[in-house]
């Protein structure tokens, strides 16, 4: 039985990745907390970043959302090396992130939410035009939001993480880094996020999903990213894999299939030194 | 599921009726979308103003399309407009091999709610019963029912059920809901009425009472997706079989010496043009991606794709020609994921079909794609419990 299906190599040949990211390392202090972490997103998929607590996946969340800057390694976009200093690099790279928390204004109505920092007019603001603009994202998104002009404090959990998602794509970002979307929230609210991730897969928007619940993973992921203390420990098609496996990946259950490859990749470089 | 801009300016040329028309459609379209809203809710999701919203409210309610119920928001008294519904709801569950959908109708088939979800592969019973149960919960809160008023639950799973049992009647083809009663299982969640039928079935009993195949009492519903399934209608009644192991279409053999399939025979029709075999052929130059893809890759004129779909039809075709040399249905609705490729699958199958056939041309099964799309097994669901909860009788269908 082979753990690792061959994701890397030999597929989308046809297709260059949004963004890929090789050899992260980052540390605070004393801990490791990512380590040599490699990891691609192409356009139109959904990636899940899987690991239990303290694997580094809200550390690798907020690199990508220019939190904190990686200690080394590389970040290529668009086949260019960037480097994200600050959140406003990461936005305008095209990489909107919505965080567990949503980050949402409570006193104001969704069409100031949407359009919070970029509203639109001149002089006075152009309230038809954000109205009208709201609505139209909210429907290509088949959004259940009964009203824009009512305060985010009175929508459910589900229809004030579709606001965030919504916010998120405002500026037609490339890659759409989702946070524990689906924490704390009802069946019916998580079958409209899970709805939603569809949608943003339709719209060639690439997604990083990072969740704790398999079954709401390999619902909408194409391909899951396991990270294990700070390490790559596996990268699943989802079609190829069972939920076992994926279990044993995060926990470490198996003989760990990354130290399998590396040392498949060890002596490879090893005979090609000799 | 394609992405459909909606205009919020929609466009009513001509009379002030028929500008009243449009806008009442939109009212109870918005009314449909939410399962329940109040009227301030209701004038922002349509765009009308207040007083109009409240004026069609009314006469809809009059002419008992809505039904108002008092309520309150943010402290403040409201009406909630509901969609009006004769006495009884009947539930109905349609999981497939990767969506759930789960719907509240009344007993006159007006679907009052709706929800649907992507479910992960391998999916298990006590998980996805568990889900359809808040759901269920879920919408009737929203057209403020309660659960003793439903009827009936009606479930649609894409295996064949041993309608007696209640269970899937061979092993191994939904891994995780296998050796277990679901009818019991939902009816202690529940503790409604519940049955269950193979989603073919279902399909083709909603085809053939609401769809492509009205009045067409010898009639076979082929369900082309991630597996292949058929149910058939003969004398205007859901033919089930010894065991009710009929419509075992996707496992006719057509390559005896073909790939091994997933219930372990070779060459069956699913293991050459079921979903994971056309993905897997098209691995190679397309990359992983789902079946929907695939079909909408086509649909753009995408050569791979295409070809991809009409072998799968070619195949498909020379099955559904051997079905039509025994049983000589008058129509063959297609319907499931693949069917939304239109004439690119159905196309190669009448080609195959007609060359196989000893039926001259003129008198052989015509070929259609279902009218109900990817709601057909949740209709049929509906249809199946209204029938069991009304009529009560053992021989429902007829």
């Amino acid at each position: 039985m082979t753990l690792v299906s061959e994701v890397s190599s030999g597929k989308h040949e046809s297709v260059d990745p949004v963004m890929s990211i090789r050899g992260i390392n980052k540390g605070f202090g004393a801990v490791q907390a990512l380590t040599d972490i490699s990891l691609d997103i192409y356009p139109g998929e959904v990636v899940a970043l899987v690991g239990d607590n303290g694997a580094g996946k809200s550390t690798l969340v907020k690199i990508l959302a220019g939190v904190h800057p990686q200690d080394s390694g590389t970040i290529t976009f668009h086949d260019k090396l960037v480097s994200i200093p600050t959140p406003a690099a990461s936005r305008a790279l095209g990489i909107a992130t919505v965080f567990q928390d949503l980050a949402l204004c409570d006193n104001l109505d969704v069409v100031s939410n949407l359009f919070l920092g970029r509203e639109i007019g001149t002089i006075a603001l152009n309230e038809v035009e954000m109205e009208s603009r709201s609505w139209e994202l909210l429907r290509q998104l088949s959004a259940k939001i009964p009203s824009v002009r009512i305060p985010v404090a009175s929508l459910s959990g589900g229809q004030r993480q579709t606001v965030a998602i919504a916010r998120s794509l405002i500026g037609e970002p490339s890659i759409v880094i989702l946070d524990e979307p689906t924490a704390a929230l009802g069946v019916a609210q998580t079958a409209e996020v899970l709805n939603l991730i569809e949608r943003l897969r339709e719209r060639g928007h690439g997604v990083l999903l990072i969740s704790h619940n398999l079954a709401d993973v390999q619902a909408v992921a194409d391909r899951v990213v396991v990270l294990r203390l700070g390490r790559n420990n596996g990268e699943f098609r989802v079609a190829d894999v069972s939920y076992e496996d994926i279990i044993a990946a995060i926990t470490g259950a198996t003989d760990n299939v990354v130290t399998r490859r590396e040392a498949a990749v060890r002596a490879q470089t090893e005979e090609k030194n000799k | 599921m394609y992405l459909v801009p909606v205009s919020i300016t929609k466009a009513t040329p001509g009379s002030q009726t028929s500008l009243r028309e449009a806008n009442r459609a939109r009212i109870v379209d918005a009314v449909k979308r939410h399962g329940g809203l109040t009227q301030v809710e209701l004038a922002g999701a349509t765009g009308l103003s207040p007083a109009t919203v409240s004026n069609i409210v009314k006469e809809l309610t009059a002419s008992g399309v809505l039904h108002i119920t008092m309520t309150t928001r943010s402290g403040r008294r409201a009406q909630h407009v509901t969609l009006a519904r004769a006495l009884g709801i009947v539930a109905g569950v349609h999981i497939s091999t990767r969506h759930m959908r789960v719907a509240l109708s009344d007993v006159t088939n007006t679907v009052v709610a709706e929800h649907n979800m992507p479910l992960a592969k391998d999916h298990r019973a006590d998980n996805e019963l568990d889900k359809a149960t808040r759901l269920i919960a879920d919408m009737l809160d929203s057209v403020d029912a309660t659960m003793d008023e439903i009827l009936a639950v009606g479930i649609a799973v894409p295996a064949p059920i041993d309608v007696i049992t209640g269970e899937i009647s061979r092993s191994g083809l939904m891994r995780g809901w296998d050796g277990i009663s679901i009818a019991d299982l939902m009816h202690r969640r529940i503790k409604r009425p519940v049955f269950v039928d193979n989603e073919a079935n279902l399909a083709a009993l909603a085809e053939f009472r609401l769809g492509a195949a009205r009045g067409r009492p010898n009639s076979v519903y082929l369900r082309v997706g991630q597996g292949i399934g058929a149910g058939l209608i003969l004398n205007g009644a859901v033919y089930r079989g010894y065991e009710s192991a009929a419509g075992e279409f996707g496992h006719m053999t057509i390559d005896e010496h073909g790939p091994i399939c997933r219930c372990g025979n070779r060459g069956c029709l699913e293991a050459i043009a079921g979903g994971p075999a056309i993905l897997e052929g098209l691995r190679e130059s397309n990359g992983p991606q789902k079946l929907t893809d695939v079909v909408v890759h086509a649909i753009a004129g995408d050569a791979i794709c295409i070809r991809a779909i009409a072998d799968a039809g070619r195949h498909i075709g020379i099955a559904a020609a051997n079905v039509c040399n025994l049983l000589a249905p008058e129509r063959i609705v297609v319907g499931g994921e693949l069917a939304r490729a239109g004439e690119l699958l159905l196309g190669p199958m009448r080609h195959s079909l007609e060359r196989s056939v000893v039926m001259e041309s003129a008198k052989v099964a015509d070929i259609v794609q279902g009218q109900l799309g990817d709601r057909a097994e949740l209709s049929g669901a509906i249809l199946y419990a209204i029938d069991r909860a009304t009529i009560g009788s053992d021989e429902p269908i007829s």
